[in-house]
């Protein structure tokens, strides 16, 4: 690992969580916010109690999401890898809207997240099999008919759900921050730290994998064992992502690359400081989506993929 | 204990599969320690299958194959690996990776866990890489490599690796004369250094005759003939592998030149 890169990601997250505390449709003077008195102090410790858990799950779902794609791009030593791109977040957002349609309780939403995140990529994987290996084309394609069939099924919930739960699915489809609570956050922490601790337990296996699969069977690598972990755990880190924060979608691809652009690719460094460069990233789009054109607040998600659709175009060009 | 010391690496009817279609069908093999082996044979007749199978890429479908007696699907993985180096014939590179790290990841099946390689892990790499005349290359991104230095730098990574037996997918295929040769004497010289079983997977006949102490000839999953290279690298047994004349008469181009008597090195 290098200590460098972690302290440039963590130096970055600093900064967006102090910018996105305090620009927004009100600003928040911190001056006020500790010796305020009367209305202006009350004004800006309200901010303040709305803003912390904002970006607290803005932090952690970043992470998240950064994480599970800088994995899967090199578990499949594929840099098109992205849990959007590969329908596991549709797939999650699927599950976490269908278990909010059924009538579960809310508490049941990160699981219905996970088990719709890893049927998604299960799913892909199989239909992007050929000849006993997952192909590169066959995989983008994969993920392709997964996207249009879970916006089709969210679309047909959100034609027959009515009042809240009709809000809600259009929350998962456009993803949004805008309901954090500390109960969220703390409740989103414990998965993402397991998720992560998961995958980068996995770094020294996942750089024999970024070599291909058959490098890492001949390194002595379990790899049928080695690829359900980090399948595994990267739908976790999506499906509670999504089933907090709705579909952002990007992230998974746009942080591990420019991550790697700066840092290499030992996956030993890349996997933590896509973490916190994915947090800094989504704190960072939050900020601007409160603040852009506040009162309005645009859509966390809408932003993400007009910042992330470009890049991805350029990257494909670039692939051979 | 047996009075002969066992085979290094040993098969016996042997089955694999890709996918689907059986590639191996009751394939035998004997390799014996310190041999270098070449195994031909037409393009499909399993003899890649059979190299994946020893490095423990392909899964075993049926029958025994044994490293130095043991059962190699009873062994650990780690060591296995840390035993058998696998070369492959290519390997197109993604992601950027430094050709000092791609030799370091030989030390994987010695490395616990998260942590970085050591500074022996560094020492033994640096090692290798000059043994095979690729330290100079170190610092450079390994996808810029010309073919010939990836083949080496495969070779200082199989040396890192401290195995006692190396997997050679097509070790020469799409090399330059030049480049060739200099892979080869790099190979010829570590093997008569260490003593290394090498196991290698060619379509160049004259290669196996030049270079071989052991040849194995494979058609449709089986082996047809295996032992020393001077009794099995006959115009009959070649033809019958190819299905190519081998003796003259079949064709003007025909490739009596392959056949043994030749071989300018002695083993």
């Amino acid at each position: 690992m290098r200590t460098g890169a972690i302290a440039v990601g963590v130096l970055l997250l600093v900064a967006a969580c102090t910018v996105a505390f305090l620009v927004g449709g009100v600003h928040l003077s911190i001056a006020d916010l500790v010796a305020g008195r009367g209305e202006e102090g009350q004004t800006a410790r309200l901010l303040a109690s709305l803003r912390a858990p904002r970006i607290g799950l803005a932090a952690l779902v970043g992470g998240c999401l950064a994480l599970a794609g800088a994995a899967l791009q090199a578990l499949l030593k594929n840099p098109l890898a992205d849990p959007f791109l590969l329908g596991t977040s549709g797939g999650a957002a699927v599950g976490a809207a269908g278990a909010a349609l059924l009538g579960l309780s809310p508490l049941l939403s990160p699981a219905a997240a996970f088990v719709g995140a890893a049927a998604a990529s299960l799913g892909v994987a199989l239909l992007a099999r050929r000849g006993g290996r997952l192909d590169l084309q066959r995989l983008l394609l994969a993920g392709l008919i997964a996207n249009a069939f879970f916006s089709a099924l969210l679309l047909a919930a959100f034609s027959i759900a009515s009042g809240e739960a009709a809000r809600s699915m259009l929350f998962w489809m456009m993803g949004s921050l805008a309901d954090a609570t500390p109960r969220k956050v703390a409740a989103l922490f414990p998965y993402a730290l397991a998720g992560a601790a998961v995958l980068v337990a996995a770094a020294a296996r996942l750089n024999l994998f970024s070599v291909g699969e058959e490098n890492a069977a001949a390194l002595g690598v379990d790899t049928e064992r080695t690829k359900r972990i980090v399948f595994l755990a990267s739908s976790l880190l999506t499906g509670v992502a999504v089933a907090f924060a709705g579909v952002i979608g990007f992230v998974g691809l746009l942080v591990p690359h420019a991550v790697r652009a700066a840092f290499g690719n030992d996956q030993r460094t890349l996997l933590p400081a896509s973490f916190l460069v994915g947090a800094t990233l989504v704190v960072a789009a939050d900020a601007v989506a409160r603040a852009a054109i506040a009162p309005v607040e645009l859509p966390i998600g809408a932003l993400t993929a007009a910042l992330g659709a470009p890049v991805f175009a350029w990257l494909l060009l670039r692939t051979p | 204990m047996s009075a002969a010391a066992p085979n290094r690496l040993e098969a016996r009817g042997l089955v694999a599969d890709y996918g689907a279609a059986p590639v191996l069908r009751g394939l035998d093999a004997a390799i014996p320690a310190g041999a270098i082996a070449a195994v031909l044979g037409e393009n499909g007749s399993g003899k890649s299958t059979l190299l994946k199978v020893f490095a423990r890429v392909v899964a075993i479908g049926g029958g025994d194959v044994r490293l130095d007696g043991e059962r190699l699907d009873a062994l650990p993985r780690r060591q296995t690996a840390q035993r058998i180096a696998y070369v492959p014939q290519s390997v197109d590179l993604v992601f950027p990776i430094r050709t000092l790290d791609l030799v370091l990841q030989g030390r994987a099946p010695y490395a616990r866990g998260f942590v970085a390689e050591t500074a022996d892990d560094r020492r033994r790499a640096l090692e290798a890489m000059r043994a095979c005349d690729v330290e100079a290359l170190a610092q450079r991104d390994a996808a810029s490599l010309s073919g010939g230095e990836r083949r080496r730098v495969f070779l200082a990574r199989a040396l890192a690796q401290e195995a006692q037996v190396w997997l050679l997918d097509e070790p020469t295929s799409g090399l330059d004369p030049r480049h060739r040769l200099e892979f080869l004497e790099t190979l010829w010289r570590i093997h008569g250094e260490r003593g290394t079983t090498v196991v290698l997977v060619t379509h160049e006949v004259a290669l196996a005759g030049d270079l071989a102490t052991r040849v194995l000839l494979l058609k449709d999953g089986r082996t047809i003939a295996q032992g020393d290279r001077a009794s099995v690298l006959t115009a009959e047994n070649l033809e019958r592998t190819f299905g190519a004349p081998f003796s003259g008469r079949g064709s003007r181009f025909a490739l009596r030149s392959a056949v043994l008597p030749m071989g300018s090195l002695e083993p």
